[in-house]
């Protein structure tokens, strides 16, 4: 069965005079799916959501939400999108509870006083309502900002690092819900986050995108695996010097720290490299092999951009 | 279309952010208390040295009482619009379906509620101090403020425009760009005191020619329906250019983008 289309991107640019922020971006988000957009600093993430969101205009393509003309049909599409970024905040001076009830009548929600309450509960942070903002922890307002984007029953919602500044036990409720909302009401999601682990668990595909331009995109675990090489981990104390010789002698790419060695082997060869060492005495006291991950593969990336 | 209830969400907005600000209350009631007692007891002393003559005294409590409409309307597009800045709320707000012009209508709209309260409230204290009667002016008070608040709104837009695209590095100019036209206005004394080609300048402002009728009734009980209607077109004409200047100048800043004035 097709999938239904929530979001299509063809050939979004922006430029500033002579510096293109945004290259010829295309992306398309099906229902119900989490797409991550990674990138370093400066690459055109955030510029890349706020045209989404139509607060900053393009200079050429076409943005399609739902089938329908954006910035065009503007009104009608934001009532059923939504977005939340730690980069932005609210009303100082405002309490919780104000600040919730405003952007429920900006957002029209019919059922404001149960769509808040339930949001409040689901986040935890309902003992907060009468709070002003500006007396919130970065965590707390992070979570406000979920309740805000959730209040609307969002078929899309556009994510700025939202688990940014939460201790870990919240993060891990916040992805909790994110991955109900999307398994109970297919909500689709556009992530970006700079936590590689989130966003391994959290999305459907990836893209990664550099000076504006998409380079690659494809499941987090398809881009993990682009990088060939497994780094076998190993603690050797007795044999140490002989291991070290056999390592610089056989050209492996290694680092060493006393007796903890990093070798950084093709996944395929792993087998047969703990094979030689105990063909040659070699013996390690503990052993560790990791697989490439997607982390791995953004510091890659970030790696050509710098090099 | 206008959406009213967004319109009205973002009239709650602004009240909210009043009633926690403290200077923002002092601004509706402390300033205003001060202006009318400094200025009230200086157009006591005058009316003192004129033989008792009281209109020097009504003339000074009438350019107060009145001239805190055209800044109230002013302030209020100006310094809510840099509360959302300050706030860096902007973003926030325009990903909602919140239109351009439902903002300008919140701006109006709060603007004519806080006008019409500390214009009340200077009015109460100038009759209970110095048994001044604002509705001794009878029904021209309606065309009076009317006209004032369409000045203040024009007035408001125009530096509202500038503050949407330039942001908070020209901020000062939401709390004193109304010094610009207030000598022009002529609030506390007549055009004709003006040096001549101030006087052509002044002629330009609609709320001289209120200020000018303002003392016309106040000295013979009468007022000139031409110069009121000339005010009021000017108004039409101002006002109308402003919204689309600053209609104009918000479009321009959300091609540079509406985050980066956050």
């Amino acid at each position: 069965m097709e999938k239904n289309i929530i979001l299509e991107v063809k050939n979004l640019t922006k430029k500033f005079n002579s510096f293109t922020a945004v290259d010829d971006l295309s992306l398309e988000i099906g229902e119900g799916e989490v797409l991550g957009l990674l990138g370093p600093n400066g690459a055109g993430k955030t510029t890349t959501i706020h045209i989404l969101l139509g607060v900053m205009e393009a200079t050429g393509g076409i943005i399609k939400y739902f089938d329908k003309p954006f910035p065009k049909e503007r009104e009608s599409v934001l009532k059923q999108i939504n977005y939340s970024s730690t980069y932005i905040s609210m009303p100082w001076l405002s309490s919780v509870d104000e600040i919730l009830n405003i952007y429920a009548r900006l957002y029209e929600v019919d059922d404001k006083k149960k769509r808040i309450a339930k949001l409040l509960g689901e986040f935890e942070i309902e003992h907060l309502r009468k709070q002003q903002f500006s007396f919130l922890s970065a965590g707390e307002k992070t979570r406000l900002f979920l309740v805000k984007a959730f209040l609307n029953y969002p078929k899309l919602i556009l994510l700025d690092e939202p688990t940014a500044s939460l201790d870990p036990d919240i993060a891990i409720k916040i992805r909790r819900f994110l991955k109900k909302e999307k398994a109970e009401y297919n909500v689709s999601m556009l992530f970006t986050s700079h936590n590689m682990s989130e966003v391994e668990e959290m999305c459907d595909r990836v893209m990664i995108i550099k000076s504006g331009k998409i380079i690659d995109q494809d499941t987090p675990e398809n881009l993990a695996k682009k990088l060939h090489n497994s780094q076998v981990e190993l603690l050797i104390m007795k044999d140490n010097k002989i291991a070290e010789n056999y390592f610089k002698e056989k050209k492996f790419s290694y680092t060493v720290d006393r007796y903890r060695f990093v070798i950084s082997l093709a996944e395929q060869h792993v087998a047969e490299f703990l094979q030689t060492l105990t063909s040659q005495n070699i013996k390690y006291e503990e052993i560790s092999i990791n697989k490439p991950t997607l982390e791995d593969y953004f510091l890659e990336v970030l790696k050509e951009k710098y090099d | 279309m206008i959406n009213f209830n967004r319109v009205w969400a973002l009239v709650i907005r602004y009240a909210i952010d009043t009633r926690h600000n403290y200077d923002r209350l002092t601004d509706v009631f402390f300033l205003p208390a001060m202006d009318l007692f400094v200025w009230g007891l200086t157009g006591l002393y005058l009316a003192q040295l004129t033989n008792g003559s009281e209109n020097y005294l009504y003339v000074i409590l009438s350019g107060l009482v009145f001239w805190v409409v055209v800044v109230r309307a002013q302030y209020e597009i100006t310094i809510n619009l840099l509360v959302e800045l300050w706030d860096r709320n902007l973003v926030n707000l325009f990903t909602t379906p919140l239109k351009i012009s439902e903002w300008i209508s919140a701006f109006m709209v709060f603007g004519l509620f806080k006008a019409i309260i500390i214009m009340s409230f200077s009015a109460l204290l100038a009759f209970i101090f110095y048994g001044y009667n604002i509705f001794s002016f009878g029904g021209y008070i309606i065309l009076f403020i009317v006209n004032l608040l369409l000045t203040g709104w024009a007035y408001g837009f125009i530096l509202g425009g500038f503050l949407i695209r330039f942001g908070k590095t020209i901020q000062t100019i939401g709390w004193v760009g109304i010094m610009l036209i207030t000598p022009f206005s002529a609030v506390y004394y007549p055009v004709s005191i003006l040096p001549h080609w101030a006087q052509t300048v002044a002629y330009f402002i609609p709320s001289t020619y209120i200020f000018e009728e303002i003392r016309r009734v106040l000295f013979t009980g009468a007022v000139s329906y031409d110069k009121l209607l000339i005010s009021f077109i000017l108004n039409i004409i101002y006002l109308s250019f402003s919204i689309w200047f600053f209609v104009w100048m918000f479009h321009k800043s959300r091609r540079l983008g509406l985050g980066r004035l956050i």
